[in-house]
């Protein structure tokens, strides 16, 4: 059905043309964004959506790139909040000093686990990574000892059920005044351009290579000499960098960490995001995320409905459209230039049924 | 001392039985047709809130309220597979195994959050409840564990007659042993797909309704038991069903002295911890056979 003319290495230098044209609208309206929203509420939300594709590109790293089904990533994202805000809070450090340190705590931890799931495939990972950040996040709401006084008030060393607040901030405020979350925005856009970048560099690179012909047919990977457990901890130790960073940004944004970010729906949200955007592919996280959290916005409007909708939309994106919505769209521009190529007058024909119904 | 210790083995056999039957339900699916059901726990706590609504709102009599649930849960089954596993099967098999999970993670949402919107975020209380204890000494066993662990133990047996003694149990397994043979035999493989989601969603009704007995019923009930049974199944090795049933009442007992020796909150943690040492010494789980994927 594909019908391919091009020669794969021409094929290649014009997908990495077309990744760099989208690449430069994006940072064009990324500068402009700031200057077209008035609304306070809605650059907050557009930050907090930065945060998510951040997030859910370095998911889709792992599970889309290298097929580990791992639901440990709110868990590595936490993880390099707390380990910030717990710097700060405890030792008195500058929030940026913090940051970096709590992203390579991140990568241990992403490492740790990475080791438990080292011999297992599929849905063991899942499973066990699941049970892992459940794990943590149990710890941090039952915790109840207490490790210091803050005045007259007991803090338990996880922060407990409350978590962490008034660490100190980026240092936007005191610089920008009103304008603030403008300088927060940017910071955080920077951040996941550099994580985009990145992820891009591996994902293009040999060790990107191998991290997809392991996730396509191990068997013949491993013959061809890739090894497996060296390529499995590196991707886990890769993947928490930015997402312990992005947690680290994070928890200065808002000012506060907690356990929240820990619960099952937020995981939910960053699945959905990759799973509508569409799983494996470079685009697909940020196509979802702009979706996502603009239905999410829509769904407001109808209040409680809102989870019930997101898990609605979970499940038929999968059965209508298991590759996303950039993998549809790739099948679209296939389909369109073969049928171009066919005939012109069936151009107006109806597009492929999608599977399912 | 020893009043504690029979008090501590009374909890770990009733929440060992409540795991089992949990764990059951989600390994024959993983068994059968390679499908790990996410929407697993929101189909516990439809059964207990099918239970409810049959004999509280509706005023039947509590074995009806049983019945219901059983019934309810097979439905949701039945709906699982009509409207989504049937269609991810038509799609490509390779990516079958995380699609689906995906997929069922979002029914389980949707599901968990229908219930919380139709009867509301606070407990109920759950009307199946038997009063009194039975002494034996210096033992004192409650009749709500009896009963519990009495009712498991009935469908453990009904499930491997069914298994061993039927044409449909028959079919499960050869499904479960090879689908391509099955299916050139003749099995309709399809068909036991949707036999199996049934039976497991009967299960998961009835065990919803034994676990808000014990407790209260409320929207995420069904999560805590899943994510334990999640972990006995991995412990047993996914798929092995009399190993699920030994992983369960195992674990239970090491979690009850845990929670008893080191408090409540390092319970789940410790087995934890068991499951990562099992798997890095037998990555397949303790009964499982080592997986063949199909590519």
């Amino acid at each position: 059905m594909a019908n391919i003319t091009a020669s794969p290495s021409r094929r290649l230098s014009g997908s990495a043309k077309r990744d760099l044209a989208i690449s430069l609208v994006l940072i064009a309206a990324a500068v402009a964004l700031p200057f077209m929203v008035d609304s306070r509420y809605i650059l907050g939300q557009i930050v907090l959506a930065l945060f998510y594709a951040t997030i859910a590109s370095q998911w889709n790293l792992l599970f889309g790139f290298s097929g580990i089904f791992s639901l440990a990533q709110m868990a590595i994202f936490a993880f390099g909040g707390y380990a910030t805000a717990m710097l700060c809070f405890y030792f008195g450090w500058n929030v940026w000093a913090a940051l970096v340190p709590g992203a390579l705590g991140a990568v241990v931890f992403s490492l740790v686990v990475g080791l438990a799931c080292l011999r297992l495939t599929g849905v063991y990972v899942a499973l066990l990574t699941l049970a892992i950040a459940q794990t943590m996040y149990l710890l941090i709401v039952t915790d109840t000892e207490c490790f210091t006084m803050v005045g007259s008030i007991c803090r338990q060393f996880t922060g407990g059920a409350v978590g962490f607040a008034r660490f100190g901030d980026l240092g936007t405020r005191a610089l920008l005044k009103g304008q603030w979350l403008i300088g927060n925005y940017a910071i955080v856009a920077l951040l996941f351009a550099a994580t985009m970048v990145f992820t891009y560099a591996v994902v293009k690179s040999p060790i990107g290579l191998a991290f997809r012909a392991l996730k396509d047919n191990p068997g013949y990977a491993v013959a061809r000499g890739i090894n497996r457990f060296q390529a499995q901890l590196l991707v886990f130790g890769i993947s928490a960098f930015f997402t312990g960073l992005a947690g680290g940004f994070y928890a200065a944004h808002f000012q506060a960490i907690g356990p929240g970010i820990l619960s099952m729906s937020q995981l939910m949200f960053i699945i959905a995001i990759t799973v509508v955007g569409g799983v494996g592919t470079f685009w697909g996280p940020l196509v979802g995320t702009v979706v996502l959290v603009a239905a999410d916005e829509l769904m407001r409007e109808a209040g409680e409905f809102r989870t019930l909708g997101l898990g609605v939309i979970i499940a038929l994106s999968i059965i209508l459209m298991p590759k996303g919505l950039v993998g549809r769209l790739g099948d679209l521009v296939r389909w369109s230039r073969s049928r171009r190529q066919a005939s012109v007058s069936r151009k107006l024909a109806e597009q492929p049924a999608p599977a399912g119904e | 001392m020893s009043d504690i210790l029979m008090s501590i083995l009374v909890a770990g056999l009733t929440s060992g039985a409540l795991y089992a039957l949990a764990t059951v339900g989600l390994s024959l699916v993983w068994g059968s047709m390679g499908m790990l059901n996410m929407a697993h726990a929101a189909m516990l706590t439809l059964g207990g809130y099918a239970a409810f609504t049959f004999s509280t709102a509706l005023g039947l009599p509590i074995l009806l309220g049983l019945l219901g649930a059983l019934v309810v849960g097979a439905a949701a089954g039945a709906l699982l597979y009509l409207l989504i596993v049937g269609n991810l099967l038509k799609n490509d098999k390779a990516t079958f195994e995380s699609n689906v999970m995906i997929a069922t993670v979002g029914v389980g949402i949707a599901l968990e959050n229908a219930i919380l919107l139709t009867y509301g975020g606070q407990p109920l209380k759950q009307p199946l409840s038997v009063p009194g204890a039975l002494v034996l000494g210096p033992l004192t066993l409650p009749n709500q564990n009896i009963l519990i662990i009495a009712t498991v133990i009935v469908l453990m047996i009904a499930i491997a007659l069914l298994l061993s003694r039927t044409r449909i149990g028959r079919a499960i397994r050869a499904t479960a042993q090879n689908r391509d043979a099955a299916q050139l035999m003749g099995v309709p493989v399809n068909q036991v797909y949707f036999q199996v989601l049934v039976l497991s969603g009967a299960l998961a009704g009835i065990c919803g309704v034994m676990v808000s007995s014990m407790t209260q019923l409320s929207p995420p009930l069904g999560n805590d038991p899943m994510l334990k049974a999640f972990i006995m199944c991995v412990v047993a090795g996914l798929g092995n069903l009399p190993g699920a049933v030994a992983a369960a009442f195992g674990l239970a007992l090491l979690e009850a002295f845990v929670q008893y020796a080191a408090g409540a909150r390092w319970g789940f943690p410790t087995l934890l911890f068991v499951v990562i040492a099992v798997l890095i010494w037998r990555p397949a789980g303790l009964f499982g056979r080592v997986q063949i994927r199909r590519m």
